[in-house]
């Protein structure tokens, strides 16, 4: 809790719940609020390492460590290259050593161990396995052939969905229509009262109608629900402003003399009859002129004061 | 004619309990108007030694000649065996209510409306040499109307006088001023000002401006924003009883922190907001700042945003009366939590 406080703003996890840290290549760490405020136009400096960033390179801090999140961005940039698959090697072991090679760099990247060097051997093996690269870009991974399988099996229940949709609406305009050949056979053929042969009908019509409809879809493929969940809707802000406002000063009645104003107090010497406040009590913000002050307001109040004037 | 005081409000529901009263709503049998009844509790015998309750007795002390829109109003007071109730205006939410609502956007015009009412009231409690001392969202009631009221005054005291000492145990600890924390014995209205000071920073912010967890993390936070005092910002400091040296911090730009502030507004704060209580303006001085004269001018009461449940009331009031006490008997209306 303690490490989570912008280091520009110092606004904490206690002070504001919904923080969010977002960080960058450098593994330094800003809040959302500053990263909009300082990279209004795209790019600036790191406010702690100054090296220049990129507005769009900030990503929400999911590891309380930053140096997780360096790590993070480190190892996507260089298995953006470093894109071989089991397939292309003979051997396991040969697809051992390259995946150990390949957390070596990153290893090396992150704690900044022989970045020239590390860089210079990615530049080599970009080089070497240009075509390789290019290739395994175009092929899809395995994940992908994962995703596209679940994308058509959602798109095989909508059809399925639709069609089942369908056939019931063409099922229930048959019912319907059945239903008043029906009514109109029992009214020619039977002895009943016809108004009572009219209300039993309605009511099974009325009893198929209440049928529940089909289940909808709450939820995307990845399990997220439709919708928003939270229920905050904002008021509009209104906008009714009152009259400008001006000071006036606050006006009492005393029933006596007006007392002497504060600039009185320290220039025609009432100050000098009152003790003289001391250091501590200065830094604690009392002065021998408020009591003085007081003093007097109290002693001139109510001197005018008649009986009169109560009744 | 106690007993017929007592029988002059009906109870309608209970609001909330706090450390040394009870709190009902009730309504005035003859006239039919809503008001707050706040029953003290015995309390202890040393609280009691003055043969009543000392909150009690403040708050009827003062509130009895205090009269100001802004205050909130002491109605009536009456006691019934040993028990001893008093009579206030009701009020329907508070400002930590508001604050909390997340539903509630606090534009700069209602910020300035709150702002304006609270020093309003303020500088008349001052002027009248009375200090609040326990100043807090809390403590700042609003009524359905938008009318901003200060309220409970169980610590508030005379100020100004030259040879009393005053204790520094006052005042809610995020909304502490760094003398008290410091343990000024003499003080006067500043600490009132740095609690206003740290509202006005939470009606931006939304939450606690300094939200400390001891009195030492409190002046932790304090610098932390506002950078340590030097023997030239605050003269004197050295000489109070608690003074202790800090870690030295970097002020932080207020304006890093209120990014959503105008600058008439950040001057304002940082006015307030300042460790020397002296150099800290009054209500007076903060009254006459640009930020309240500046459009966009306060909004109107009547217009101020309210919690959902109350402004339901409101609407229903010009319909009918009668809707509003059913609400009422239903729980209609949030029932606050009074800390006391």
């Amino acid at each position: 809790m303690e490490d989570f406080i912008c280091p520009r703003c110092r606004t904490s996890k206690f002070q504001n719940p919904s923080l969010k840290m977002m960080v960058n290549v450098c593994g330094h760490g800003l809040c959302e609020n500053c990263v909009e405020l300082l990279f209004l136009k795209g790019s600036g400096n790191c406010p702690e390492c100054r090296i220049p960033l990129r507005r769009n390179n900030f990503r929400i801090q999911m590891f309380e460590d930053a140096t997780v999140e360096k790590e993070v961005d480190i190892r996507k940039r260089v298995l953006r290259d470093f894109v071989k698959k089991e397939e292309d090697f003979s051997t396991l072991r040969e697809y051992n050593d390259y995946l150990e090679e390949v957390e070596t760099i990153i290893y090396n990247l992150c704690n900044n161990i022989d970045v020239v060097e590390t860089n210079k051997k990615i530049e080599q093996y970009k080089k070497d396995n240009k075509e390789l690269i290019q290739k395994n870009k175009g092929r899809l991974g395995r994940d992908e052939y994962e995703l596209e399988e679940l994308l058509d099996l959602e798109k095989q229940q909508e059809d399925f969905r639709k069609q089942e949709i369908k056939n019931e609406e063409i099922e229930a305009e048959k019912k319907k229509i059945k239903n008043k050949e029906a009514l109109i056979d029992e009214l020619m053929f039977s002895d009943g009262n016809a108004k009572n042969i009219l209300e039993t009908f309605a009511e099974k019509a009325k009893e198929q109608e209440v049928k529940a409809p089909p289940p909808k879809m709450a939820q995307f493929s990845s399990g997220i629900q439709f919708g928003r969940q939270t229920q905050s809707t904002f008021i509009p802000i209104p906008n009714d402003e009152g009259p400008t406002y001006h000071y006036k000063p606050l006006i009492f009645e005393t029933e006596g003399p007006t007392p002497p104003t504060d600039y009185d107090i320290l220039t025609k010497g009432y100050i000098k009859n009152v003790r003289v406040e001391t250091e501590q009590e200065r830094a604690g913000g009392f002065q021998s002129s408020i009591s003085c002050m007081r003093a007097l307001q109290d002693a001139l109040s109510g001197l005018y004061h008649t009986k009169k004037q109560s009744v | 004619m106690m007993e017929n005081k007592l029988r002059k409000y009906e109870k309608i529901e209970f609001l909330g309990e706090g450390q040394f009263a009870t709190v009902f709503k009730a309504r005035d049998i003859d006239t039919g108007d809503i008001v707050a009844v706040k029953k003290i509790k015995i309390g202890s015998r040393q609280e009691a030694q003055d043969g009543i309750n000392r909150t009690a007795l403040r708050e009827i002390k003062l509130l009895q000649e205090l009269h100001h829109t802004n205050l909130i109003g002491l109605l009536d007071a009456f006691g019934h065996m040993s028990n001893v109730s008093l009579v206030f205006d009701f009020m329907d939410t508070d400002l930590e209510i508001i604050i909390k609502d997340n539903t509630i956007i606090l534009s700069t015009a209602n910020i300035k409306s709150y702002m304006l009412q609270t020093l309003q009231g303020l500088e008349y409690l001052h002027s009248n040499w009375i200090l609040h001392r326990d100043l807090k969202p809390n403590n700042l009631l609003v009524n359905a109307a938008g009318i901003l009221k200060i309220g409970d005054f169980g610590l508030a005291k005379l100020y100004g006088s030259p040879s009393r000492l005053m204790t520094h145990q006052v005042v809610t600890r995020w909304y502490r001023a760094p003398e008290l924390l410091f343990g000024a014995k003499q003080y006067g209205v500043c600490i009132d000002m740095w609690a206003v000071g740290c509202i006005l920073a939470e009606l931006l912010l939304r939450v606690p401006l300094f939200p400390g967890e001891s009195d030492l993390d409190q002046l932790t936070k304090i610098f932390g924003v506002l950078g340590n005092p030097t023997e030239e910002t605050w003269p004197g400091m050295k000489s109070l009883v608690d003074y202790i040296e800090f870690k030295s911090f970097i002020p932080i730009p207020l304006k890093n922190i209120f990014t959503a502030a105008g600058d008439d507004l950040l001057n304002l704060l940082e006015d307030i907001l300042v460790l020397n209580p002296l150099k800290r303006k009054n209500c007076m001085e903060c009254l006459q700042m640009k930020f309240f004269s500046n459009k966009p001018a306060a909004t109107l009461g009547s217009k101020l945003p309210l919690p959902r449940n109350i402004q339901k009331i409101r609407e229903s009031e010009r319909t009918s009366l009668k809707r509003k006490l059913v609400d009422a008997a239903d729980g209609g209306i949030l029932s606050k939590r009074l800390l006391f």
